[in-house]
Protein backbone atom coordinates (compact mmCIF):
# COMPACT_ATOMS: atom_id res chain seq x y z
CA UNK A 1 0.00 0.00 0.00
CA UNK A 2 2.44 2.52 1.16
CA UNK A 3 4.57 1.48 -2.08
CA UNK A 4 1.56 2.38 -4.05
CA UNK A 5 0.97 5.73 -2.90
CA UNK A 6 4.64 6.25 -3.03
CA UNK A 7 4.68 5.25 -6.42
CA UNK A 8 1.85 7.41 -7.23
CA UNK A 9 3.41 10.59 -5.91
CA UNK A 10 6.30 10.28 -7.90
CA UNK A 11 4.44 9.64 -11.04
CA UNK A 12 2.34 12.77 -10.12
CA UNK A 13 4.96 14.83 -9.59
CA UNK A 14 6.85 13.83 -12.91
CA UNK A 15 3.65 14.57 -14.53
CA UNK A 16 2.63 17.93 -12.54
CA UNK A 17 5.11 20.20 -14.93
CA UNK A 18 3.88 18.90 -18.22
CA UNK A 19 0.00 19.77 -17.00
CA UNK A 20 1.59 22.85 -15.52
CA UNK A 21 3.10 23.79 -19.06
CA UNK A 22 0.23 22.85 -21.25
CA UNK A 23 -1.75 26.16 -21.88
CA UNK A 24 1.70 27.51 -22.46
CA UNK A 25 2.78 24.61 -25.38
CA UNK A 26 -0.80 25.48 -27.06
CA UNK A 27 0.08 29.17 -27.26
CA UNK A 28 3.99 28.22 -28.54
CA UNK A 29 2.37 25.52 -30.83
CA UNK A 30 0.11 27.83 -32.67
CA UNK A 31 3.13 30.20 -32.84
CA UNK A 32 5.59 27.38 -33.80
CA UNK A 33 2.49 26.37 -36.90
CA UNK A 34 2.00 30.32 -37.74
CA UNK A 35 5.89 30.54 -38.66
CA UNK A 36 6.77 27.03 -39.85
CA UNK A 37 3.43 26.88 -42.29
CA UNK A 38 4.25 30.70 -43.42
CA UNK A 39 7.58 29.66 -44.34
CA UNK A 40 6.44 26.49 -46.39
CA UNK A 41 3.97 28.66 -48.49
CA UNK A 42 7.59 30.55 -49.53
CA UNK A 43 8.30 26.88 -50.85
CA UNK A 44 5.31 26.42 -53.31
CA UNK A 45 3.67 24.44 -50.47
CA UNK A 46 0.02 25.60 -49.70
CA UNK A 47 -2.34 22.53 -49.57
CA UNK A 48 -5.26 24.93 -48.89
CA UNK A 49 -4.95 25.58 -52.26
CA UNK A 50 -3.91 21.90 -53.70
CA UNK A 51 -0.03 22.92 -53.88
CA UNK A 52 2.11 20.21 -52.10
CA UNK A 53 5.04 20.44 -54.08
CA UNK A 54 8.27 21.48 -52.79
CA UNK A 55 10.31 24.36 -55.06
CA UNK A 56 12.95 26.73 -54.78
CA UNK A 57 11.38 29.06 -57.41
CA UNK A 58 9.60 31.52 -54.83
CA UNK A 59 12.90 32.00 -53.10
CA UNK A 60 15.18 32.20 -56.31
CA UNK A 61 12.67 34.96 -57.51
CA UNK A 62 12.69 36.73 -54.09
CA UNK A 63 16.77 36.71 -53.91
CA UNK A 64 17.09 37.85 -57.38
CA UNK A 65 14.90 40.63 -57.29
CA UNK A 66 17.03 43.76 -57.43
CA UNK A 67 15.41 45.91 -54.93
CA UNK A 68 15.36 43.14 -52.21
CA UNK A 69 20.01 43.90 -51.36
CA UNK A 70 18.50 47.33 -50.70
CA UNK A 71 15.23 46.44 -48.55
CA UNK A 72 17.88 44.03 -46.02
CA UNK A 73 20.57 46.27 -45.81
CA UNK A 74 17.86 49.13 -45.14
CA UNK A 75 16.29 46.98 -42.60
CA UNK A 76 19.54 45.62 -41.24
CA UNK A 77 20.86 49.19 -40.93
CA UNK A 78 17.70 50.79 -39.23
CA UNK A 79 17.70 47.83 -36.59
CA UNK A 80 21.16 48.05 -35.78
CA UNK A 81 21.76 51.79 -35.70
CA UNK A 82 18.45 51.73 -33.55
CA UNK A 83 19.59 48.53 -31.15
CA UNK A 84 23.32 50.07 -30.76
CA UNK A 85 21.79 53.74 -29.51
CA UNK A 86 19.37 52.13 -27.43
CA UNK A 87 22.23 49.83 -25.99
CA UNK A 88 24.42 52.87 -25.36
CA UNK A 89 21.34 54.80 -24.01
CA UNK A 90 20.07 52.54 -22.09
CA UNK A 91 23.45 51.75 -19.98
CA UNK A 92 23.33 55.68 -19.33
CA UNK A 93 19.86 55.26 -17.98
CA UNK A 94 20.35 52.31 -15.88
CA UNK A 95 23.35 53.70 -14.46
CA UNK A 96 21.83 57.09 -13.27
CA UNK A 97 19.47 55.90 -12.39
CA UNK A 98 21.23 53.49 -9.67
CA UNK A 99 23.68 56.27 -8.66
CA UNK A 100 20.76 58.47 -7.99
CA UNK A 101 19.00 55.78 -5.77
CA UNK A 102 15.89 55.98 -8.13
CA UNK A 103 13.26 57.30 -6.75
CA UNK A 104 9.59 56.34 -7.42
CA UNK A 105 9.26 59.52 -9.63
CA UNK A 106 12.13 59.03 -11.64
CA UNK A 107 11.92 55.31 -12.64
CA UNK A 108 7.90 56.31 -13.33
CA UNK A 109 9.16 59.00 -15.57
CA UNK A 110 12.26 57.52 -17.08
CA UNK A 111 11.69 53.72 -17.56
CA UNK A 112 7.80 53.20 -16.73
CA UNK A 113 5.93 55.70 -18.89
CA UNK A 114 8.00 54.78 -21.90
CA UNK A 115 7.37 50.72 -21.90
CA UNK A 116 3.59 52.10 -21.74
CA UNK A 117 3.53 53.78 -24.98
CA UNK A 118 2.32 52.04 -27.82
CA UNK A 119 5.18 52.34 -30.92
CA UNK A 120 2.84 54.28 -33.05
CA UNK A 121 2.01 56.48 -30.09
CA UNK A 122 5.82 57.45 -30.15
CA UNK A 123 5.51 57.82 -33.77
CA UNK A 124 2.87 60.22 -33.29
CA UNK A 125 5.41 62.06 -30.17
CA UNK A 126 8.04 62.31 -33.04
CA UNK A 127 6.28 63.78 -35.64
CA UNK A 128 4.88 66.39 -33.18
CA UNK A 129 8.43 67.11 -32.19
CA UNK A 130 9.79 67.24 -35.13
CA UNK A 131 7.89 67.32 -38.44
CA UNK A 132 7.75 71.12 -39.86
CA UNK A 133 5.53 72.90 -37.71
CA UNK A 134 6.65 70.58 -34.73
CA UNK A 135 8.29 71.57 -31.21
CA UNK A 136 11.92 71.13 -32.33
CA UNK A 137 12.20 73.09 -35.38
CA UNK A 138 9.89 76.05 -33.96
CA UNK A 139 12.67 76.45 -30.85
CA UNK A 140 15.56 76.23 -33.66
CA UNK A 141 13.57 79.04 -35.26
CA UNK A 142 13.63 80.84 -32.24
CA UNK A 143 17.12 80.32 -32.06
CA UNK A 144 17.61 81.80 -35.55
CA UNK A 145 19.05 78.45 -36.98
CA UNK A 146 15.70 78.00 -38.93
CA UNK A 147 13.89 79.94 -41.36
CA UNK A 148 10.59 78.21 -42.48
CA UNK A 149 9.18 75.14 -41.32
CA UNK A 150 10.29 74.10 -44.70
CA UNK A 151 13.85 74.41 -43.77
CA UNK A 152 13.96 71.83 -41.49
CA UNK A 153 14.73 68.15 -42.81
CA UNK A 154 11.48 65.75 -43.40
CA UNK A 155 10.95 63.38 -41.10
CA UNK A 156 8.50 61.42 -43.03
CA UNK A 157 10.23 59.40 -45.78
CA UNK A 158 13.50 61.17 -45.36
CA UNK A 159 15.60 58.12 -46.79
CA UNK A 160 18.87 58.08 -43.62
CA UNK A 161 15.55 56.75 -41.89
CA UNK A 162 16.00 58.95 -39.13
CA UNK A 163 12.41 59.37 -38.04
CA UNK A 164 12.37 55.65 -37.50
CA UNK A 165 15.37 55.34 -35.36
CA UNK A 166 14.63 57.88 -33.11
CA UNK A 167 10.95 56.37 -32.73
CA UNK A 168 13.18 53.20 -31.77
CA UNK A 169 15.44 54.76 -29.63
CA UNK A 170 12.88 56.41 -27.68
CA UNK A 171 11.39 53.50 -26.99
CA UNK A 172 14.31 50.82 -26.28
CA UNK A 173 16.31 53.47 -24.31
CA UNK A 174 14.09 52.58 -21.11
CA UNK A 175 13.73 48.77 -22.30
CA UNK A 176 17.58 48.47 -21.99
CA UNK A 177 17.52 50.44 -18.61
CA UNK A 178 14.37 48.46 -17.31
CA UNK A 179 16.10 45.47 -18.50
CA UNK A 180 19.38 45.88 -16.75
CA UNK A 181 18.41 48.43 -13.41
CA UNK A 182 17.77 45.83 -11.09
CA UNK A 183 20.92 43.68 -11.38
CA UNK A 184 23.04 46.65 -12.07
CA UNK A 185 21.59 48.31 -8.66
CA UNK A 186 22.29 44.57 -7.05
CA UNK A 187 26.11 44.53 -8.63
CA UNK A 188 26.89 47.92 -7.67
CA UNK A 189 25.81 47.76 -4.35
CA UNK A 190 27.77 44.31 -4.04
CA UNK A 191 30.69 44.85 -6.10
CA UNK A 192 31.03 48.49 -6.74
CA UNK A 193 31.43 49.82 -3.40
CA UNK A 194 34.23 46.86 -3.13
CA UNK A 195 36.36 48.29 -6.01
CA UNK A 196 35.90 52.13 -4.66
CA UNK A 197 36.60 51.12 -1.16
CA UNK A 198 39.70 49.48 -3.10
CA UNK A 199 40.30 52.94 -4.71
CA UNK A 200 38.86 52.60 -8.05
CA UNK A 201 37.11 56.09 -9.37
CA UNK A 202 33.41 55.47 -9.78
CA UNK A 203 33.71 55.50 -13.43
CA UNK A 204 36.35 52.71 -13.30
CA UNK A 205 34.10 50.57 -11.05
CA UNK A 206 31.66 50.71 -13.18
CA UNK A 207 33.48 49.97 -16.69
CA UNK A 208 35.95 47.17 -15.02
CA UNK A 209 33.40 45.80 -12.73
CA UNK A 210 29.48 46.40 -13.06
CA UNK A 211 29.48 46.93 -17.06
CA UNK A 212 31.39 43.20 -17.33
CA UNK A 213 28.81 41.64 -14.91
CA UNK A 214 25.90 42.96 -16.09
CA UNK A 215 26.66 41.63 -19.89
CA UNK A 216 24.23 38.81 -20.21
CA UNK A 217 21.64 40.82 -19.32
CA UNK A 218 22.64 43.79 -22.31
CA UNK A 219 23.28 40.91 -24.79
CA UNK A 220 19.61 39.73 -23.76
CA UNK A 221 17.81 43.08 -24.07
CA UNK A 222 19.97 43.74 -27.06
CA UNK A 223 19.04 40.88 -29.33
CA UNK A 224 15.29 41.58 -28.35
CA UNK A 225 15.47 45.14 -29.42
CA UNK A 226 17.48 43.89 -32.57
CA UNK A 227 14.98 41.26 -33.47
CA UNK A 228 12.60 43.62 -32.46
CA UNK A 229 13.12 46.51 -34.76
CA UNK A 230 14.10 44.13 -37.87
CA UNK A 231 10.63 42.58 -38.21
CA UNK A 232 8.04 45.25 -37.33
CA UNK A 233 5.72 47.24 -39.51
CA UNK A 234 4.30 49.65 -38.18
CA UNK A 235 7.24 52.37 -37.37
CA UNK A 236 8.93 52.03 -41.15
CA UNK A 237 5.36 51.98 -42.85
CA UNK A 238 4.30 55.40 -41.48
CA UNK A 239 7.88 57.18 -41.46
CA UNK A 240 9.99 55.43 -44.15
CA UNK A 241 10.61 56.24 -47.21
CA UNK A 242 9.45 54.76 -50.45
CA UNK A 243 12.68 53.18 -52.19
CA UNK A 244 14.04 51.21 -50.28
CA UNK A 245 11.20 49.90 -48.36
CA UNK A 246 12.24 47.52 -45.09
CA UNK A 247 11.97 44.15 -45.42
CA UNK A 248 9.14 43.79 -42.90
CA UNK A 249 6.80 46.78 -45.14
CA UNK A 250 7.71 45.02 -48.69
CA UNK A 251 6.58 41.35 -47.80
CA UNK A 252 3.21 42.96 -46.65
CA UNK A 253 2.98 44.57 -50.03
CA UNK A 254 3.54 41.45 -52.10
CA UNK A 255 1.09 39.69 -48.82
CA UNK A 256 -1.32 42.07 -49.78
CA UNK A 257 -1.46 41.22 -54.02
CA UNK A 258 -4.75 40.05 -54.90
CA UNK A 259 -2.98 37.29 -56.79
CA UNK A 260 -3.31 34.56 -53.99
CA UNK A 261 0.16 32.86 -55.57
CA UNK A 262 2.19 36.37 -54.92
CA UNK A 263 1.73 34.85 -51.06
CA UNK A 264 4.75 32.64 -51.93
CA UNK A 265 6.78 35.56 -52.55
CA UNK A 266 5.69 37.42 -49.47
CA UNK A 267 6.63 34.51 -47.19
CA UNK A 268 10.11 34.03 -48.80
CA UNK A 269 10.74 37.28 -48.19
CA UNK A 270 9.27 36.54 -44.34
CA UNK A 271 12.15 33.25 -44.81
CA UNK A 272 14.64 35.96 -45.18
CA UNK A 273 13.65 38.23 -42.17
CA UNK A 274 13.83 34.71 -39.91
CA UNK A 275 17.18 33.63 -41.60
CA UNK A 276 18.63 37.15 -40.17
CA UNK A 277 16.75 36.69 -36.92
CA UNK A 278 17.78 33.45 -36.57
CA UNK A 279 21.58 34.09 -37.25
CA UNK A 280 21.62 37.52 -34.50
CA UNK A 281 19.95 34.72 -32.10
CA UNK A 282 22.68 32.26 -32.77
CA UNK A 283 25.26 35.00 -32.52
CA UNK A 284 24.56 35.58 -29.12
CA UNK A 285 24.09 32.12 -27.96
CA UNK A 286 27.50 31.08 -29.08
CA UNK A 287 28.68 34.28 -27.17
CA UNK A 288 26.99 33.31 -24.19
CA UNK A 289 28.49 29.41 -24.59
CA UNK A 290 31.96 31.25 -24.83
CA UNK A 291 31.38 33.49 -21.52
CA UNK A 292 30.02 30.60 -19.92
CA UNK A 293 33.37 28.63 -20.49
CA UNK A 294 35.50 31.04 -19.43
CA UNK A 295 34.22 31.23 -16.27
CA UNK B 1 39.50 63.81 -4.21
CA UNK B 2 37.80 60.50 -4.18
CA UNK B 3 34.94 62.36 -2.95
CA UNK B 4 35.04 64.94 -5.37
CA UNK B 5 35.03 62.74 -8.41
CA UNK B 6 31.71 60.50 -6.50
CA UNK B 7 30.10 64.11 -6.47
CA UNK B 8 30.78 65.02 -9.92
CA UNK B 9 29.58 61.62 -10.60
CA UNK B 10 26.49 62.12 -9.02
CA UNK B 11 25.76 65.14 -10.73
CA UNK B 12 26.27 63.95 -14.36
CA UNK B 13 23.72 60.79 -13.07
CA UNK B 14 21.03 63.22 -11.61
CA UNK B 15 20.93 65.57 -14.90
CA UNK B 16 20.85 62.45 -17.38
CA UNK B 17 17.82 61.43 -15.06
CA UNK B 18 15.99 64.53 -15.15
CA UNK B 19 17.02 64.82 -19.52
CA UNK B 20 15.85 61.78 -19.94
CA UNK B 21 12.13 63.06 -17.58
CA UNK B 22 12.10 66.17 -20.29
CA UNK B 23 13.16 63.74 -23.41
CA UNK B 24 9.81 61.49 -22.36
CA UNK B 25 7.61 64.39 -21.29
CA UNK B 26 7.86 66.93 -24.08
CA UNK B 27 6.34 65.41 -26.51
CA UNK B 28 3.23 64.00 -24.52
CA UNK B 29 3.14 67.87 -23.67
CA UNK B 30 2.97 68.65 -27.23
CA UNK B 31 0.28 66.08 -28.07
CA UNK B 32 -1.50 67.06 -24.98
CA UNK B 33 -1.93 70.86 -26.37
CA UNK B 34 -2.05 69.75 -30.41
CA UNK B 35 -5.50 67.75 -29.09
CA UNK B 36 -7.20 71.16 -27.89
CA UNK B 37 -5.53 73.49 -30.51
CA UNK B 38 -7.79 75.59 -33.13
CA UNK B 39 -4.49 77.50 -34.87
CA UNK B 40 -0.63 77.02 -33.70
CA UNK B 41 1.03 79.34 -36.30
CA UNK B 42 4.52 78.99 -37.19
CA UNK B 43 7.42 80.03 -35.24
CA UNK B 44 4.70 80.40 -31.95
CA UNK B 45 5.83 78.31 -29.10
CA UNK B 46 2.53 77.97 -27.92
CA UNK B 47 -0.74 77.43 -29.80
CA UNK B 48 -2.61 80.57 -30.31
CA UNK B 49 -6.21 79.68 -29.73
CA UNK B 50 -7.85 76.67 -28.17
CA UNK B 51 -10.91 74.77 -29.22
CA UNK B 52 -12.53 71.09 -28.36
CA UNK B 53 -12.97 70.22 -31.54
CA UNK B 54 -10.48 67.00 -31.50
CA UNK B 55 -12.43 65.69 -28.98
CA UNK B 56 -15.41 66.35 -30.10
CA UNK B 57 -15.05 64.75 -33.94
CA UNK B 58 -13.85 61.87 -31.85
CA UNK B 59 -17.08 61.52 -29.69
CA UNK B 60 -19.07 63.36 -31.59
CA UNK B 61 -22.82 61.88 -32.99
CA UNK B 62 -22.37 59.06 -35.51
CA UNK B 63 -18.52 58.31 -34.52
CA UNK B 64 -18.10 54.61 -32.69
CA UNK B 65 -15.01 55.86 -30.79
CA UNK B 66 -16.41 55.33 -27.47
CA UNK B 67 -17.38 51.51 -28.25
CA UNK B 68 -14.13 51.11 -29.63
CA UNK B 69 -12.26 51.93 -27.10
CA UNK B 70 -14.30 49.75 -24.37
CA UNK B 71 -14.05 47.07 -26.57
CA UNK B 72 -10.06 47.95 -26.94
CA UNK B 73 -10.07 47.85 -23.19
CA UNK B 74 -11.92 44.63 -22.83
CA UNK B 75 -9.56 42.90 -25.36
CA UNK B 76 -6.82 43.69 -23.62
CA UNK B 77 -8.11 42.38 -20.24
CA UNK B 78 -9.23 39.57 -21.63
CA UNK B 79 -5.05 39.01 -22.74
CA UNK B 80 -3.69 40.25 -19.95
CA UNK B 81 -5.88 37.34 -17.63
CA UNK B 82 -5.19 34.76 -20.24
CA UNK B 83 -1.39 35.51 -20.75
CA UNK B 84 -0.89 36.05 -16.49
CA UNK B 85 -2.67 32.57 -16.11
CA UNK B 86 -0.37 30.60 -18.64
CA UNK B 87 2.99 32.60 -17.77
CA UNK B 88 2.59 31.79 -14.16
CA UNK B 89 2.00 28.42 -14.58
CA UNK B 90 4.53 27.71 -17.02
CA UNK B 91 7.06 29.89 -14.77
CA UNK B 92 6.15 27.87 -12.09
CA UNK B 93 7.20 24.41 -14.10
CA UNK B 94 10.13 25.81 -15.58
CA UNK B 95 11.33 27.34 -12.07
CA UNK B 96 10.54 24.52 -9.48
CA UNK B 97 10.82 20.82 -11.83
CA UNK B 98 13.84 19.02 -13.48
CA UNK B 99 12.31 17.20 -16.70
CA UNK B 100 13.32 16.21 -19.79
CA UNK B 101 12.87 19.10 -22.51
CA UNK B 102 12.71 21.44 -19.73
CA UNK B 103 15.27 23.51 -21.84
CA UNK B 104 13.81 23.51 -25.38
CA UNK B 105 10.46 24.55 -23.52
CA UNK B 106 11.88 27.68 -22.31
CA UNK B 107 13.53 28.10 -25.72
CA UNK B 108 10.19 27.80 -27.38
CA UNK B 109 8.32 29.76 -24.91
CA UNK B 110 10.71 32.92 -25.56
CA UNK B 111 10.76 32.36 -29.15
CA UNK B 112 8.59 34.92 -29.70
CA UNK B 113 11.14 37.20 -29.05
CA UNK B 114 13.49 36.71 -31.92
CA UNK B 115 10.95 35.98 -34.69
CA UNK B 116 9.13 38.82 -36.11
CA UNK B 117 5.47 38.77 -35.21
CA UNK B 118 4.74 40.00 -38.76
CA UNK B 119 6.31 36.41 -39.80
CA UNK B 120 3.62 34.43 -37.72
CA UNK B 121 0.86 36.66 -38.58
CA UNK B 122 1.31 36.65 -42.35
CA UNK B 123 2.28 32.77 -41.72
CA UNK B 124 -0.81 31.86 -39.57
CA UNK B 125 -3.37 34.32 -41.13
CA UNK B 126 -4.85 31.26 -43.37
CA UNK B 127 -5.04 28.84 -40.32
CA UNK B 128 -6.85 31.43 -38.58
CA UNK B 129 -9.42 31.67 -41.23
CA UNK B 130 -10.35 28.14 -41.80
CA UNK B 131 -10.57 27.90 -38.05
CA UNK B 132 -13.30 30.63 -38.22
CA UNK B 133 -11.02 32.56 -35.20
CA UNK B 134 -10.06 35.34 -38.16
CA UNK B 135 -12.50 38.33 -37.65
CA UNK B 136 -13.49 37.02 -33.58
CA UNK B 137 -12.30 38.52 -30.49
CA UNK B 138 -11.69 35.49 -29.50
CA UNK B 139 -8.94 34.92 -32.55
CA UNK B 140 -7.53 38.01 -31.68
CA UNK B 141 -6.74 37.84 -27.72
CA UNK B 142 -5.27 34.73 -28.50
CA UNK B 143 -2.61 36.20 -31.37
CA UNK B 144 -1.94 39.06 -28.57
CA UNK B 145 -1.24 35.98 -26.18
CA UNK B 146 1.52 34.30 -27.60
CA UNK B 147 3.21 37.66 -28.37
CA UNK B 148 3.02 38.70 -25.12
CA UNK B 149 3.74 35.78 -23.20
CA UNK B 150 7.67 35.46 -23.22
CA UNK B 151 7.37 38.96 -21.25
CA UNK B 152 4.91 37.85 -18.77
CA UNK B 153 6.94 34.01 -18.75
CA UNK B 154 10.11 36.05 -17.97
CA UNK B 155 8.48 38.17 -15.51
CA UNK B 156 6.96 35.32 -13.93
CA UNK B 157 10.53 33.02 -13.62
CA UNK B 158 11.92 35.84 -11.99
CA UNK B 159 9.55 36.01 -9.39
CA UNK B 160 9.30 32.64 -8.25
CA UNK B 161 13.53 32.50 -8.87
CA UNK B 162 13.39 35.74 -6.13
CA UNK B 163 10.69 33.91 -4.00
CA UNK B 164 12.55 31.15 -3.46
CA UNK B 165 10.89 27.63 -1.73
CA UNK B 166 11.25 28.47 2.02
CA UNK B 167 7.90 29.49 2.82
CA UNK B 168 6.45 27.06 0.40
CA UNK B 169 8.50 24.42 2.55
CA UNK B 170 7.49 25.43 5.79
CA UNK B 171 3.93 25.23 4.97
CA UNK B 172 4.53 21.47 3.43
CA UNK B 173 6.33 20.87 6.68
CA UNK B 174 3.46 22.58 8.66
CA UNK B 175 1.24 19.64 6.92
CA UNK B 176 -0.61 21.92 4.27
CA UNK B 177 -1.17 19.98 0.82
CA UNK B 178 0.74 20.93 -2.34
CA UNK B 179 -2.75 23.03 -3.73
CA UNK B 180 -3.22 24.82 -0.34
CA UNK B 181 0.10 25.58 -0.24
CA UNK B 182 0.24 27.20 -3.83
CA UNK B 183 -3.18 28.82 -2.67
CA UNK B 184 -2.34 30.79 0.77
CA UNK B 185 1.45 31.11 -0.05
CA UNK B 186 2.77 31.10 -3.05
CA UNK B 187 0.16 33.05 -4.53
CA UNK B 188 -0.45 35.54 -2.20
CA UNK B 189 3.79 36.29 -2.76
CA UNK B 190 3.74 36.25 -6.64
CA UNK B 191 1.07 38.91 -6.73
CA UNK B 192 2.75 41.60 -7.35
CA UNK B 193 4.77 40.13 -10.25
CA UNK B 194 1.29 39.11 -11.54
CA UNK B 195 -0.08 41.88 -11.97
CA UNK B 196 3.09 43.20 -13.20
CA UNK B 197 3.04 40.44 -16.09
CA UNK B 198 -0.89 41.48 -16.62
CA UNK B 199 -0.05 45.19 -17.15
CA UNK B 200 3.04 44.34 -19.62
CA UNK B 201 0.33 41.94 -21.46
CA UNK B 202 -2.48 44.32 -21.10
CA UNK B 203 -0.36 47.13 -23.29
CA UNK B 204 1.27 44.36 -25.54
CA UNK B 205 -2.51 44.10 -26.60
CA UNK B 206 -3.71 47.47 -26.63
CA UNK B 207 -0.76 48.79 -28.37
CA UNK B 208 -1.02 45.65 -31.54
CA UNK B 209 -1.50 46.84 -35.17
CA UNK B 210 -0.21 44.77 -37.32
CA UNK B 211 -1.45 41.30 -36.02
CA UNK B 212 -5.04 43.03 -35.18
CA UNK B 213 -5.21 43.72 -38.61
CA UNK B 214 -4.46 40.32 -39.61
CA UNK B 215 -6.08 38.55 -37.44
CA UNK B 216 -8.75 40.99 -36.79
CA UNK B 217 -9.35 40.73 -40.78
CA UNK B 218 -11.39 44.19 -40.84
CA UNK B 219 -14.34 42.87 -38.19
CA UNK B 220 -12.37 43.33 -34.90
CA UNK B 221 -11.67 47.48 -34.18
CA UNK B 222 -9.41 48.61 -31.74
CA UNK B 223 -8.27 51.74 -31.18
CA UNK B 224 -4.63 51.38 -32.32
CA UNK B 225 -6.22 50.33 -36.01
CA UNK B 226 -8.71 53.72 -36.18
CA UNK B 227 -6.15 56.16 -34.99
CA UNK B 228 -3.28 54.65 -37.46
CA UNK B 229 -4.02 56.63 -40.79
CA UNK B 230 -3.89 60.14 -38.69
CA UNK B 231 -0.80 59.05 -37.10
CA UNK B 232 1.97 60.83 -39.43
CA UNK B 233 -0.23 62.65 -41.80
CA UNK B 234 -3.03 65.15 -42.10
CA UNK B 235 -5.25 66.58 -38.82
CA UNK B 236 -2.89 67.14 -36.38
CA UNK B 237 -5.62 67.85 -33.82
CA UNK B 238 -7.49 65.13 -34.69
CA UNK B 239 -3.97 62.79 -34.30
CA UNK B 240 -2.88 64.24 -31.19
CA UNK B 241 -6.89 63.60 -29.73
CA UNK B 242 -6.61 59.81 -30.35
CA UNK B 243 -3.10 59.80 -29.13
CA UNK B 244 -4.64 61.46 -25.69
CA UNK B 245 -7.35 59.30 -25.53
CA UNK B 246 -5.22 56.24 -26.23
CA UNK B 247 -2.26 56.92 -24.12
CA UNK B 248 -4.79 58.04 -21.35
CA UNK B 249 -6.42 54.74 -21.56
CA UNK B 250 -2.91 53.04 -21.37
CA UNK B 251 -2.41 55.14 -17.70
CA UNK B 252 -5.23 54.78 -17.07
CA UNK B 253 -5.18 51.04 -16.42
CA UNK B 254 -1.37 50.84 -15.35
CA UNK B 255 -2.70 53.30 -12.50
CA UNK B 256 -5.26 50.39 -11.55
CA UNK B 257 -3.11 47.60 -11.41
CA UNK B 258 -0.58 50.38 -9.05
CA UNK B 259 -3.33 50.68 -6.60
CA UNK B 260 -4.05 47.26 -6.53
CA UNK B 261 -1.33 46.47 -5.87
CA UNK B 262 -0.45 48.62 -3.53
CA UNK B 263 -3.25 47.55 -1.58
CA UNK B 264 -2.54 44.28 -1.74
CA UNK B 265 1.24 45.16 -0.14
CA UNK B 266 0.16 47.01 2.18
CA UNK B 267 -2.16 44.16 3.33
CA UNK B 268 0.44 42.22 3.50
CA UNK B 269 2.62 44.15 5.86
CA UNK B 270 -0.27 43.99 8.20
CA UNK B 271 -0.72 40.69 7.93
CA UNK B 272 3.07 39.38 8.73
CA UNK B 273 3.34 42.47 11.28
CA UNK B 274 -0.42 42.46 13.11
Amino acid sequence: MAHDALALRRARRALAPYLLLAPALVLVAVFLFGVVNGLLQGFGIMPFLGMTTFTLDYWAQVLTRPDLVESVGFSLYLALVSSLMALLGGIGLAAALVAVRQTRLAALIDVQIPLMCAHILVVLFMVSLFAGSGLVPRILSGLGLVQGPADFPSIVGAPSGWGIIAVYVWKEVPFVAFCTVTLMDHVSDRFGEAAATAGASPVRAFLSVTLPLCRGALAKAFLVVFAFAFGAYEVPFLLGPTLPKALPVLAYLEFQNPDILNRCVAMALNGVMAVVTSAAAIGYFAVLKREGRAR
Amino acid sequence: MSARRRGGARWAARALVALQGLCVLAPLAVVVLWSVTASWPWPALLPESWSARGIEELFGPGRDTGSVLAGSIALALACALLTTVVATLAARALSRYRFRGREAVRFAVLLPFLIPSTVFAMGVQVAFLRAGLAGTAAGVVLAHAIVALPYAALIMMDALDAVGTRLEEQARLCGAGAVRTWIHVTVPLLLPAMLSAASMAYIMSFSQYFITLLIGAGKVKTLALVMFPYLSSGDRTIASAYGVVFLGATLLVFFLFEVLLRKRTAQEIDYFEG
